[in-house]
Order: structure tokens, then C-alpha cells, then sequence
């Protein structure tokens, strides 16, 4: 084919030009919109598919207890703002380490907003209800952020696809993070805090949360791991609806109604 | 088909991979479809995100450069051009590059392999090998 192709001066420095015979770019075109079409349809497939079915894993046949959220920042904050999330949950980790972080400093600590998680155990996720468990039993020792950074951070070394037994791990982190062992094995291996868990999924549920994380900012529901631009000018915009209301407060919670706020909250960080 | 048709063809492939990946990280899908391997494992590890966005996305915007570089370069204009063959050699190679990084980590560092990920590598490598093909296509004949 080069030969057919080649053009080069004898003797003339090997010239780069080659005359190309024209050939139909029929087929070329043909194929891209056979792809084009068969991509997009599969990609529209998957996307429209429900994201929560079962497939591994029930959630404990347990009675639900009182839903509770775990504060942080200031409970009396203009605009108050609900994570509904996954602890195995990969869109859940890369909110947590990617947005988060920005979301703490710049509108938790001045006391723009107050932030509560509640836990969304999504039955796909063989491990996370044990990672809602450990995370509840390192807030009985004040230490839930801590607990919940680490999960997040660590999603890949303690989640369903790289260990049946996850306590391992979770007990690692406990020590690391200064907590009494001990108090924190009992604590999980009791299975102290399922029915909260389970309430606060079941919050979930009834608040029409269909994907982790879902975010109820303000008046406003979002799902997905969203920008900190997204989450900023969703919380930009309930700041601006308390401003012109004052009478209705910019309540993103149920935090009158089924959802207890703890009163010790760990505060912002 | 020529080369570059070709090279524009699996970059197409590669856009509705690396979009899928990036999907799925973005939290639009719920679970990966996995027939082989480890697929939550590695999307979901530290890795998986590179400069602060997710790898998938910068396949995604490394596949979108690649197709509209190969069909700007089947156009009359540029279909003897050898600078086109050069770019589209530099441009397969560097994600060839990426790829194997990607690839290494999948295998000695996260002991997880994405199924994929996989199929991204393989696109790519092929992409490179039909642009060095392509660029051979240049040389010089032998007197």
C-alpha cells in the first residue's frame, strides 16, 4: 500500500507527500452512525435503568427505630441541608473527598448552613451496613466525621468487592482514630444502631431520595455527586428564599418531624 | 476503510466507553456492568480520579480530541498530510502511555482489574498501532 501511496523525489530528501486514491467515505460513515446510534441507545438504557435493585444483599429484618441524623456546623444555621448517602456507594466517596472538603470550609465553618447525614444503605452494597454500623458506633465515641472520612477515603479497601468481612478493617480505623477498641467492637458486634439505620433509610425512602447521595437543600432535592459550584448555588439560592421570607425558615429537614437532631453534634471542623 | 477511518472509528468506541466509566463515577448509573473482574473496585479506589476529575472523563475528552482530530484528517485537505499522521501517532501514543500506567496500577497496585478499563486500553493500543501503521505509509521507498 505504501507503494501505491508514495510519492518521493528520486534523490530528493525522502519528501513525506503521498497522493491518497480517493476512497469512498461511504462506509467510514456508515459505521460511525451504526456505532453513534447503538452507543447512545445503550448508554440511555443504563441510564434510565432504576439504580437501587436488589441483587446481593438484604437489609436486616429489623424494626425501625428513630430516625437520626449526624450534625455538623451549627443546628440554628439559616439554611440547613440533609446528605442522604451510601457508605459503599462510589458517587457517595467522590462527593465526600472531592466536594466536601470545600462544602466544610467554606459554608459549614462560618455557619452558613448546618449539614446532617443520614445513612441510605442501597442493597446492592454487600458491606455497607456495616459500614453504617461502625460509623454509628464511632459517633458514640464522637468521632462519626473522623469515622466517615475514612470510609470514604478507604471506600476501595473495605467495600463488598474487596472483602466479605469488612470489621477488619473497620476496627483498624477505629484505633487509628483514637477511639477505645474495645467499646467500639462491642458496639458493632451488637448491632446497637441498626434500627436507627434502618429509620434513617426508611427517612430516605419516604423523602423520595431514588439515588446516593441525595442532597435536600433549602426546598430543593438533588441526586448525585454533585459540583461544590452546584451545591453552593443551590444553598446561594434557600439563603436568598429565608432572606425574602423570614417567616418560613429555610429548613431543608424533616428535623421537626421524623428526624431528631442530635443536640451534640461533633460542630464544624 | 483507510487507517485514519479506522483510528476515527474504535475513538468513537472509546467515547461511549469512557463515557459509561465517567457516568457511573458521576453517579448517574447505579452499578457498573461487570461481566469480568473488579470494575466497583477500581473506579471507586483513590486512583480513579486524576488531577480532580475521574479518569473515565479524561478518557472521554482524550477520545473526543482523537475522533475529531481523525476526521478532520480523512477530509481532502488533509488526507496526504503527514502532520496529521504524526498527531494522530503522538496523540495514540501518549493514551497508549496513560493506558499502561492505568493498566499497571489495575494490576500491582489496586490487585483489581476493570473489564472496562480493559476494552479502553485495548482501544487505544490498537488506535496507536494503525496510526504508527498509518505513518509508516510515509516513509520513504527504498532505491
Amino acid at each position: 500500500m505504501a507503494k501505491d501511496r508514495l510519492e518521493a523525489g528520486r534523490g530528493r530528501r525522502a519528501e513525506v507527500v503521498r497522493k491518497s486514491k480517493a476512497k469512498s467515505k461511504t462506509p467510514f460513515y456508515a459505521a460511525i452512525a451504526v456505532i453513534a446510534v447503538a452507543g447512545i441507545g445503550a448508554l440511555a438504557y443504563v441510564a434510565s435503568r432504576p439504580k437501587n435493585v436488589a441483587t446481593t444483599v438484604d437489609a436486616p429484618a429489623i424494626a425501625a427505630g428513630e430516625a437520626q441524623g449526624y450534625l455538623l456546623g451549627k443546628v440554628d444555621a439559616p439554611v440547613q441541608v440533609i446528605e442522604f448517602a451510601d457508605f459503599e456507594c462510589p458517587a457517595c466517596g467522590q462527593f465526600a473527598t472531592l466536594a466536601e472538603p470545600d462544602i466544610r470550609k467554606r459554608l459549614i465553618e462560618p455557619g452558613t448552613i448546618s449539614y446532617r447525614f443520614y445513612d441510605y444503605p442501597l442493597p446492592m452494597h454487600k458491606n455497607t451496613w456495616a459500614a453504617s454500623n461502625a460509623a454509628a458506633c464511632a459517633d458514640e465515641q464522637g468521632k462519626f466525621w473522623e469515622m466517615h472520612d475514612q470510609l470514604f477515603n478507604a471506600q476501595d479497601q473495605w467495600n463488598g468487592q474487596a472483602t466479605s468481612r469488612p470489621k477488619s478493617k473497620f476496627l483498624e480505623y477505629a484505633k487509628a482514630l483514637g477511639m477505645d477498641a474495645n467499646k467500639w467492637e462491642a458496639c458493632f458486634d451488637a448491632k446497637k444502631y441498626e434500627p436507627r439505620i434502618k429509620a434513617n433509610e426508611q427517612m430516605a425512602t419516604k423523602r423520595g431520595a431514588s439515588q446516593t447521595p441525595t442532597f435536600v437543600i433549602g426546598n430543593k432535592m438533588v441526586g448525585g455527586a454533585i459540583s461544590y459550584d452546584h451545591f453552593k448555588a443551590l444553598v446561594d439560592s434557600a439563603l436568598a428564599l429565608a432572606k425574602s421570607d423570614s417567616t418560613k425558615p429555610a429548613s431543608g429537614g424533616d428535623t421537626g418531624r421524623s428526624a431528631s437532631v442530635p443536640a451534640k453534634g461533633p460542630g464544624g471542623r | 476503510m483507510t487507517k485514519r477511518m479506522i483510528v476515527g472509528t474504535l475513538a468513537l468506541i472509546g467515547v461511549f466507553v469512557s463515557t459509561y466509566l465517567t457516568l457511573y463515577k458521576l453517579g448517574y448509573i447505579g452499578t457498573l456492568q461487570c461481566a469480568v473482574g473488579s470494575c466497583e473496585t477500581v473506579n471507586t479506589s483513590r486512583w480513579a480520579t486524576f488531577l480532580g476529575m475521574p479518569v473515565a472523563a479524561w478518557g472521554l475528552g482524550f477520545y473526543v480530541v482523537s475522533l475529531a482530530l481523525a476526521f478532520t484528517s480523512i477530509q481532502e485537505r488533509y488526507a496526504d498530510s503527514r502532520t496529521m499522521a504524526v498527531a494522530l501517532a503522538v496523540l495514540t501514543g501518549w493514551g497508549t502511555l496513560f493506558s499502561g500506567w492505568l493498566t499497571y496500577l489495575e494490576l500491582f497496585v489496586i490487585h483489581a482489574i476493570c473489564m472496562w478499563c480493559v476494552i479502553s486500553a485495548c482501544i487505544v493500543l490498537v488506535m496507536f498501532l494503525v496510526s504508527i501503521a498509518e505513518l509508516r505509509d510515509f516513509r520513504p521507498e527504498a532505491a
